[in-house]
């Protein structure tokens, strides 16, 4: 349905989207993974059009996405930002944004009842939506995107600062819409969101995708050892040496950096030693976590940093 | 097109739903207009003299001072006089205190004296605190006093017949007498009546307008005179809060989203500037209608004002167009926008008439929307079209849309 081609864009000499690529199936609920500044706005706001300057192509349907200005009834937008009118109320702001695309005005007002159930404010439609907590004005934000019933949704963070609750509520509806054959790109920097909804996950920094596939095809690419995150003050070089003697595979250093460090370990004995070599040279320890693989470990085996940096 | 209305009718729709800043801005300019027609124009009634305030000392009790105190009594020198009798010493005290115009004192004997033809004087004490007042009560006892010289003069053999009989004592009287002296009073009462009724030479009221002369200023005209500057100042005002959408939207990401949809940019720019030009010409006329309500304010012909007040109105939306698409944000549109207005405003005759300015401020105003629209209701109020006005503000309108679209599709483009 979606085949990304060499997308590159850069703002002066910061290089957003470095020959991206990407091919996204219909139905496909595709969790975009990275840290702050991977060039995840960057590219759903290429792919929604309202933002120029790149080189690459974008296929959607078989055309060019950017073909043709109708292209754009086929795309549902839930943007980071709250990107509607507090002064109106749920239902305005859906006739409003539904409005803009060409669904027939009966038809429209028929979803947008539809939806505002479908995202639990139906009892506060006519409400002005200045009134609602953070998590209804998300659920709102989602709902807007959804009313015109797109094959492709773009989600760029929809799950930003609002409860546990209000996310879980948000996350369902992103499995529903892509379990109805609806095509989803959801970009995040929340390890568990993309666990709890996605069918495909691509772990993406510095502008290019670094790895992608299933949950588990990407578990495996750091294998069964036990994993042992370390924090401090102690600098990559100097961490480094101080456990690089020590015998692989019982020991594998997957990534340091001056405060944060992975390690992969055959057996929990191990970490005693690696403590003591640690405190030998008078390195500061703060915190260590021992962890089975997942994804956290997957991208910081990756991209040698946490997804909080 | 569908879309371009679609986004137009939900301005509207946003700023009817929280239209306390539109409320505000039209309620100030009514309420300005309403403080300096009451301070400047003229006041009900302002035109009339004061009642003015006479004393009256009757020292002599008798026929004729009644008479005269009777003369003051009828009703349309009571709108003109209060009259109070008083005793001489507290008459001079009121006097002394300020409190009345003028003291008319009678002398002892006034009747007795008149009708023995004998010269008598009447005092006239006058207020020297107060300028005309007192003379126009001393006049008023003037012409009492020939009136009734003229009547003593004319009856004069009837009053004398009269006047020997009041020295007898009551019982003594011969009222019998009294019949014929009346009765020869009566006959030349209807020997004159056939003179004076009707009167052969009568006064006749009539108001004479002569060349360069006004007809007198109502209240009313100085509000039909100050609303439009008014209306034109806060015209902009409402103009530039309802455009600031252009900013917001930047701002908050509703421009993004928009942009996402299948609406093109000249779409939203059309809708942002048509929203701009309605809403303010919607307001103008409120405000219009609010005046003649509240003031009485009168706009000429209603198919001129309406042509005046949609090129002013479009004239600002095309501005503010222009302007929202030069500023870079919501703040420096409203640290810029204010001082703007308030420079067009003053110069532009808002304020002050252009008149009052130093001549060489003068031409300053013609660059101004408030100047044309000032001038053009003035001339639409006389029932005459406003051409200048409407032309240079429609095709100056014109030329700033023509620099606006441009830059605001530009700016809408790399916002999104």
């Amino acid at each position: 349905m979606l085949e990304i081609r060499n997308l590159t864009k850069s703002y002066g000499d910061v290089l957003a989207l470095d020959r991206f690529s990407l091919d996204l199936a219909k139905g496909e609920v595709l969790g975009l993974l990275g840290p702050n500044g991977a060039g995840k706005t960057t590219l759903i706001s290429i792919l929604a059009g309202t933002l120029g300057g790149f080189t690459g192509t974008v296929t959607f349907q078989g055309q060019s996405l950017f073909a043709s200005r109708q292209l754009k009834n086929r795309l549902g937008i839930v943007p980071q930002d709250m990107a509607f009118y507090e002064d109106l109320s749920a239902m305005d702001n859906l006739l409003f944004w539904g409005g803009l695309y060409d669904v027939p005005r009966a038809e429209l007002k028929r979803r947008a009842a539809e939806i505002l159930e479908l995202v639990e404010l139906a009892g506060r439609a006519k409400e002005p939506v200045k009134k609602f907590s953070g998590g209804m004005k998300r659920r709102l934000n989602t709902a807007i995107g959804l009313l015109h019933k797109p094959d492709l949704l773009l989600l760029d963070e929809p799950t930003v600062g609002i409860d546990v609750q209000a996310k879980v509520s948000i996350l369902d509806i992103i499995r529903n819409v892509g379990a109805a054959g609806t095509a989803v790109i959801f970009t995040t920097h929340q390890l568990a969101e993309v666990e709890t909804a996605c069918s495909r996950v691509a772990i993406m920094d510095k502008g290019r995708i670094l790895a992608q596939g299933t949950l588990d095809e990407l578990v495996r690419i750091v294998g069964e050892r036990t994993f042992v995150e370390i924090s401090g003050e102690f600098g990559a070089g100097a961490f480094s040496e101080a456990i690089q003697d020590m015998p692989a595979p019982s020991v594998e250093l997957m990534s340091a950096g001056d405060n944060l460090a992975l390690l992969a370990v055959s057996d929990t004995d191990q970490i005693p030693r690696v403590m003591d070599r640690l405190f030998g040279r008078k390195l500061a320890v703060t915190d260590l976590t021992i962890k089975s693989p997942n994804l956290e470990t997957v991208f910081l085996k990756l991209t040698g940093r946490s997804l909080r940096d | 097109m569908r879309r371009l209305l679609h986004v137009f009718t939900n301005d509207v729709r946003r700023h009817l739903r929280a239209p306390l800043v539109i409320v505000v801005f039209m309620a100030i300019p009514l309420a300005m207009t309403a403080l300096i027609g009451a301070v400047f124009g003229p006041k009900p009634g302002a035109n009339a003299l004061p009642r003015i305030a006479v004393l009256v000392v009757d020292r002599d009790k008798s026929v004729a001072s009644k008479l005269l105190l009777g003369a003051f009594d009828s009703a349309r020198m009571k709108e003109m006089f209060e009259v109070t009798v008083i005793g001489e010493s507290e008459g001079r005290e009121r006097m002394k205190a300020g409190r009345a115009s003028a003291m008319i004192v009678v002398p002892e004997r006034f009747t007795l004296d008149l009708m023995e033809w004998k010269p008598v004087a009447l005092t006239v004490v006058k207020n020297p605190a107060e300028q005309f007042l007192p003379d126009v009560a001393e006049e008023a006892v003037n012409t009492l006093a020939v009136v009734l010289s003229g009547a003593v003069r004319a009856f004069g053999d009837e009053v004398r017949g009269i006047r020997t009989m009041m020295d007898l004592p009551l019982e003594a009287f011969p009222w019998a007498s009294l019949g014929p002296e009346l009765a020869k009073a009566q006959s030349k009462v209807i020997a004159a009546s056939k003179y004076l009724d009707p009167l052969l030479i009568r006064l006749k009221s009539e108001e004479v307008t002569t060349a360069g002369s006004r007809p007198a200023v109502t209240r009313a005209d100085v509000f039909s005179a100050v609303l439009p500057g008014m209306a034109i100042m806060f015209l902009l005002f409402i103009v530039q809060t309802v455009m600031r959408d252009i900013l917001a939207e930047r701002e908050d990401g509703t421009l993004r989203r928009m942009m996402s949809a299948p609406l093109r940019p000249l779409e939203l720019v059309g809708a942002r500037i048509l929203g701009g030009w309605l809403m303010g010409l919607a307001v103008l006329l409120v405000m219009a209608a609010a005046g003649r309500l509240l003031f009485g304010a009168t706009w000429g012909p209603f198919g001129y004002f309406l042509l005046l007040g949609a090129t002013a109105a479009f004239w600002v939306a095309a501005f503010f167009a222009l302007f929202h698409a030069l500023v870079a944000n919501r703040n420096q549109a409203g640290a810029i926008g204010a001082p703007v207005i308030l420079v067009f405003s003053l110069f532009g005759g808002s304020m002050m008439s252009p008149d009052a300015m130093p001549a060489a401020f003068r031409p300053i105003g013609l660059f101004t929307p408030n100047r044309w629209f000032i001038d053009g209701a003035a001339l639409v109020r006389d029932g005459r079209f406003p051409l200048a006005a409407v032309a240079v503000l429609g095709a100056s309108g014109l030329a700033l849309l023509a620099l606006a679209v441009p830059a605001l599709l530009r700016q809408t483009r790399s916002a999104s």
